[in-house]
């Protein structure tokens, strides 16, 4: 009696062990099946057509080269010699009407920032590095990186920030001014753009989750 | 006296005399049934009484009278008749009506193809053309507005991923508003994918505790914010539950639904762990000119009642090279989407270089919707 009692559940046990294999062909994790399958992706989808109409330029910092949106054309009084013809010492006259009324410096504390910080004197259509080095206001991400070091390395790899347009290379992402506007860059508070009453309404009754 | 028939008696037949037994076959002990009795006909009487058996009243009967006087029993009389009304009414409403216009006829001729249409995995890609066909035009039968459907199958060298950064989300919620205008939700349940859960800061991602339908000024002080939706699994629960396979994986990586094929169990919803499946109770209503008219056929087309619905990363944007709605309305770039498979895109960069992790790891489901912080 006890010998097939034993020989049932050595039956049993080997069933088992034959039908918990995984299937052939599929991954234990979605990583294994990354690295069985990479490839760099040469397919028919390109985002080239969802970024016709915006002017691009390509940039490579370290190992990435990728595509950003050129800024010179989007500002609306560019080029800022037209008005700042003189040097900026010259334009401290107390006589002269107060430009650039409307924007107020939200960005650091007056001990670390002021116009000149960024702004370029000597040649008003361009900014400055901490070195007094020119940088081009295409490239004013190169300016922003001197002290947000670490969002520039998330950027240039492409976990801070956010595309033009579509997940297929050509790769073109938004630079920090398209979404941050340099004065002051931070998000402000708002309200959500959603509400949803039904579920409010079904909380009450005691009926959600 | 027993035999009498009283309405008030219960007759259980408890005072039926036993019949004794007798030679006879019909039962009957008393009366005289004739079968030892019968004489022996002559040949020439069998044949008569034959024939005369058999179609001995059409031969006096005239044709009119040979088709619409026969006798028969009741019940072939009622399932004959019944039949008959059904092909009739079948007819009627069919396309070979005689009393539909063209237009009556042609959505009649589409219903019928649609109703017996296999199951979509199984057609080759002029069945899918020819169902997304049909679908247009009886949407613009119905309404006289078109719409464009694609069956765009999955491209080749393509696995999509998401990652969600939880140090960028403010709980602005502009992608559960983006993703309801685009994937045709049920406006009158307000049905949304996107879940955004606001939690107290320090006690971790408790979700029995996060309100995920808040409304005040955002972000909240001593709260944190992140969000959940469908995390399209490689190993996924609701796929293995379907008792129909009305919803698979498909070789992109994306988990859809056909809507035709959903029985409405919601076998499948009970089966995720992430809540990431919605159901249809009622007819899913949305106003004309908010409808999404790009559509494709396992994503943003109309559902109907009774069917399960989820998100599948905006299949009909991710499939022509585009970033889902959620991706692109969100204003602090918090959400990233791309190819798993392609070594440069941005997505792999975010799960090699910054710290991911996923929810519930430990049941083996596999999702493919990584979280990280800054």
């Amino acid at each position: 009696m006890k010998d097939k009692h034993l020989k049932y559940f050595f039956l049993t046990m080997l069933l088992m062990v034959l039908f918990s294999c995984k299937k052939e062909g599929e991954y234990h994790s979605v990583t294994d099946k990354i690295k069985a399958e990479q490839k760099p992706y040469h397919g028919k989808l390109t985002s080239e057509d969802l970024l016709t109409g915006t002017d691009l330029i390509k940039i490579t910092e370290g190992e990435f080269t990728f595509l950003i949106p050129e800024r010179k054309g989007q500002i609306k009084s560019y080029e800022c010699i037209e008005c700042h013809s003189k040097p900026f010492e010259k334009k401290k006259n107390a006589n002269l009407k107060k430009a650039h009324w409307n924007i107020a410096l939200k960005h650091a504390n007056s001990d670390i920032m002021n116009c000149a910080t960024c702004h370029n004197e000597n040649d008003m259509n361009s900014l400055k590095s901490l070195t007094n080095q020119k940088i081009d206001i295409n490239l004013s991400y190169k300016l922003c990186s001197q002290c947000h070091s670490s969002q520039f390395n998330d950027w240039k790899g492409g976990a801070h920030g956010k595309k033009v347009a579509g997940w297929t290379p050509p790769r073109a992402s938004k630079t920090c001014v398209n979404c941050h506007n340099p004065h002051s860059p931070s998000f402000e508070k708002r309200w959500p753009v959603q509400f949803n009453t039904q579920k409010g309404i079904e909380r009450n009754d005691g009926l959600g989750h | 006296m027993s035999e009498k028939n009283k309405w008030y008696k219960l007759n259980l037949g408890l005072n039926r005399n036993k019949k004794t037994a007798t030679t006879c076959g019909c039962g009957n002990s008393e009366g005289n049934c004739n079968s030892k009795k019968e004489k022996k006909l002559s040949e020439q009487e069998f044949y008569d009484s034959a024939v005369d058996a058999s179609i001995g009243d059409e031969r006096e009967k005239d044709g009119f009278d040979q088709v619409f006087d026969v006798s028969m029993d009741r019940r072939s009389a009622f399932k004959k008749l019944t039949a008959s009304l059904l092909i009739g009414a079948g007819a009627i409403s069919s396309c070979t009506s005689v009393i539909k216009s063209d237009e009556g006829k042609e959505k009649a001729q589409i219903d019928w193809e649609e109703q017996f249409k296999g199951n979509y995995k199984l057609m080759t890609d002029e069945e899918k053309e020819k169902t997304v066909n049909r679908l247009m035009r009886s949407y613009e039968l119905r309404t006289g507005k078109n719409i464009s459907m694609s069956s765009k199958n999955a491209e080749e060298d393509v696995l999509f991923g998401y990652a969600f950064n939880i140090s960028k989300c403010q709980g602005y919620m502009n992608c559960v508003s983006a993703c309801v205008e685009e994937n045709n939700q049920d406006r009158k349940s307000q049905k949304q994918y996107i879940r955004i859960h606001e939690m107290k800061d320090g006690e971790g991602f408790n979700f029995n505790t996060a309100d995920d339908n808040y409304y005040h000024e955002v972000p909240a002080e001593g709260h944190f914010y992140m969000g959940t939706q469908c995390f399209h699994c490689d190993n996924p629960p609701c796929v293995e539950v379907c008792p129909v396979k009305a919803t698979w994986r498909e070789d992109d990586g994306i988990v859809v639904v056909d809507y035709d094929w959903c029985v409405g169990c919601r076998y499948c919803m009970a089966a995720c762990p992430y809540d990431g499946r919605r159901f249809n109770w009622t007819k899913p209503e949305v106003p004309e000119e908010e409808i999404n008219k790009n559509q494709h056929y396992l994503g943003n087309r109309m559902r109907k009642k009774g069917v399960m619905e989820k998100c599948t990363f905006c299949i009909q944007r991710s499939r022509q090279g585009q970033n889902p709605a959620c991706v692109e309305a969100c204003p602090t770039g918090a959400r990233i989407f791309g190819n798993l498979l392609d070594p440069s895109s941005t997505i792999r960069w975010v799960l090699e270089n910054k710290k991911v992790f996923r929810l519930k790891e430990d049941l083996g489901t596999e999702p493919k919707f990584w979280y990280f912080m800054d």
